[in-house]
């Protein structure tokens, strides 16, 4: 309980002469300013105070700071809506899983989903990419920590995604890591992959081969699209813009295709 | 068959993309990337309209989806694009701001700018009754299937819109003789049909099976008094100079070739098969021959066209150049090269045109543009 907070904060009994301030006090005494009170207040307004508090503590007991537990909250006003325990119980299975410190803040402000996932979904994702994808501990250590997002991922989807990269581009676990593959959805990094690859700028290395002349997986992720397009693939946003769409067509028509198939 | 094994069977389509990788590296350079990959994406297509058929509403339904006949606007785009390079050679020149679509585009905008100042007024050659829709630079709509009119006539025909720059290069005038002498399955007969103003039609394929398909397209599109003066054979084309010389006003070569976007794409059918390379290594000899017996089909005065759905220069300038040669040294014939360089100022907006080509014109496939390969040249019999 946070009564210990509130304890040795003045009685209100009689109208407090600043509207609101009685209830921000608990927020207040936590290290926020008034201001920053006043926003985690103003967005569930009907639960009352207690559940910004003990909300905002948690996230404090991660080591975020105000600002960003204000800013986190904010964007996830759900996150409000759940018991603290939760709050803490995630903590600690997300440190369990091998996030610390630093990866953990990084990993909750930019995927605030990861309060609110179910646990299963979690652990499935992670028993995939250890014991299907075989990265190694330390290696998964790196890919929840760089792509927390991983972990909100369905099983099916994910390995398709890790298929593809090892399969079809020929790039193993560690290159994989390296370029923080899932931080790119994988329809994008697909549309990058195929255009190379009609270009002739990037070939399936046969088995056991690595193949020198295509492009690091690094580059083909993190170069931003207009980057993408002039130095990898030698080419315009007309014809890239043109592609994407046949290429979503094509898909569409082998998905038709292999329904018509299963109908058979 | 042990050894098959250890040699897995590499299928066609991949032999093609590796030929031509080794090939069209080299001659297309830097634009061959581009190429590439438009060949390996679904190419576009022209709704050729069947003037035969009650048309009007045809127009308006395409109209409304934003096709355009790119034969009528061709010189109305052109002189635009003519008007706005003098505009811009007169003024600042600077910032020449190009949202145009790639390389090839760009190469192409800045001679036409140098030629623009330079060549005659467009030849308003193109009024030949041909009406042909294409979706706009990078919209890929599809057009749906042909429809039948009241009478039983489908309203258009689909094909690659850049089929039909052999049939305008043509020119086909009131009366004239024309002969169609590799014609199955028919998609430019029916485009020289559709002039209206043929005096004859000759349309020849020495494939039964494929005359067959020729048939049924004239049965499907043209009535039946039109279509009965259409004379169809099936005579091996090589032979046509002794049957029929020096007959003809116009006469359209469209030779079998290595058909570039189908081996890539299709295993069906692939000339890139292992059992049919013999048959491959003899298509500019076959071409070679054909381009000829067309050549002497021809009335002096007149005018062949030679076209391929290839961006080999073996199967295009060369065959030509030998062609020429051979006229002037076997049969003592003169012939002229025509310049067709207005058809790349005429239809920049619709096709992607080869700068480089030593002869003729070469539409390259792009992906927003994606029609072609089409190599046509156009020879005068003097
Ligand atoms: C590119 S296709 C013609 C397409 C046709 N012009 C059209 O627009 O629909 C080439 C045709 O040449 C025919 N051909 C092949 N060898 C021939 C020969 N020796 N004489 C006449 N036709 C021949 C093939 O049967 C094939 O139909």
């Amino acid at each position: 309980g946070w009564a210990p907070v509130r304890r040795g904060l003045p009685a209100a009994p009689g109208p407090c002469p600043r509207r609101g301030c009685g209830e921000a006090a608990g927020l207040r005494a936590m290290g926020f300013s008034e201001e920053q009170a006043r926003r985690l207040l103003g967005l569930r307004p009907r639960l009352g105070p207690r559940h910004p508090e003990a909300a905002a503590a948690q996230l404090l007991l991660l080591g975020l700071s105000a600002e960003a537990a204000v800013g986190l909250l904010e964007r996830s006003p759900a996150l409000l809506e759940l018991p603290a325990e939760r709050l803490q119980g995630r903590a600690g299975e997300l440190r369990r899983l091998g996030l610390d410190g630093g990866q953990l803040q990084r990993a909750v402000r930019r995927c605030p989903q990861l309060f609110t996932v179910p646990r299963k979904r979690m652990a499935a994702a992670v028993r995939l990419l250890r014991e299907r994808c075989l990265f190694t501990a330390e290696q998964l250590k790196e890919v929840l920590g760089t792509c927390p997002a991983v972990l909100l991922e369905e099983p099916r989807r994910l390995h398709h995604h890790f298929q593809y990269v090892y399969f079809r581009m020929g790039v193993q676990q560690k290159e994989m890591v390296k370029a923080r593959l899932f931080r790119m959805p994988f329809a994008e990094l697909r549309n990058r992959h195929i255009f190379l690859e009609r270009r002739g700028l990037y070939q399936t290395p046969y088995k056991g081969q690595t193949q020198t002349s295509n492009p690091k997986l690094k580059d083909i992720l993190q170069l931003p699209e207009k980057d993408f397009l002039a130095s990898l693939a030698r080419s315009t946003p007309e014809e890239y813009e043109v592609f994407k769409k046949l290429l979503a067509q094509e898909e569409e028509e082998e998905e038709e295709e292999d329904e018509e198939d299963e109908d058979e | 068959e042990k050894w098959a094994a250890t040699a897995p069977r590499i299928p066609p389509t991949r032999l093609a993309l590796h030929h031509f990788d080794v090939n069209y590296s080299l001659q297309l350079k830097d634009l061959w990337p581009s190429v590439r990959a438009s060949l390996l994406c679904e190419q576009k297509y022209g709704a050729l309209l069947n003037n035969f058929s009650a048309v009007d509403h045809v127009t308006q339904e395409l109209e409304l989806l934003n096709a355009t006949d790119f034969v009528s606007q061709a010189p109305k785009k052109a002189l635009r694009w003519q008007r706005g390079a003098a505009a811009e050679e007169a003024g600042r020149g600077e910032s020449r701001s190009q949202e145009g679509s790639g390389e090839g585009r760009t190469a192409m905008q800045a001679e036409t700018m140098t030629r623009a100042e330079t060549s005659p007024p467009l030849r308003p050659s193109i009024s030949s009754n041909i009406k042909c829709y294409t979706f706009p630079r990078g919209d890929v709509t599809r057009f749906r299937p042909a429809r039948p009119d009241a009478l039983g006539l489908l309203d258009y025909y689909l094909m690659d819109a850049a089929s039909l720059l052999p049939v305008l290069a043509l020119n086909v005038q009131p009366d004239d003789f024309v002969l169609d002498l590799c014609a199955a399955p028919g998609g430019k007969t029916l485009a020289l049909l559709q002039t209206g103003i043929c005096g004859y039609l000759a349309a020849n394929d020495v494939s039964i099976s494929r005359t067959k398909r020729l048939y049924q397209i004239l049965h499907s599109y043209v009535p039946k008094v039109i279509r009965e003066t259409v004379s169809v054979t099936s005579y091996d084309g090589r032979d046509w100079g002794q049957l029929q010389g020096s007959t003809f006003h116009k006469v359209l070569v469209d030779v079998p070739c290595t058909t570039d976007r189908h081996s890539v794409m299709e295993e069906e059918n692939n000339i890139f098969h292992r059992r049919r390379t013999k048959e491959r290594q003899m298509l500019p000899m076959l071409q070679l021959q054909l381009l000829m017996a067309g050549i002497l089909a021809t009335k002096p005065g007149g005018e062949v066209v030679y076209s391929t759905c290839s961006l080999s220069p073996l199967q295009n300038e060369y065959v030509i150049e030998r062609a020429v040669e051979i006229a002037e040294t076997e049969f003592n014939i003169s012939i002229h090269v025509e310049d067709l360089s207005h058809f790349r100022t005429l239809f920049q907006d619709t096709f992607s045109f080869f700068v480089d080509c030593r002869l003729g014109e070469l539409v390259l496939p792009h992906l927003t543009a994606n029609f072609g390969p089409m190599y046509f040249c156009k020879l005068r019999r003097m």
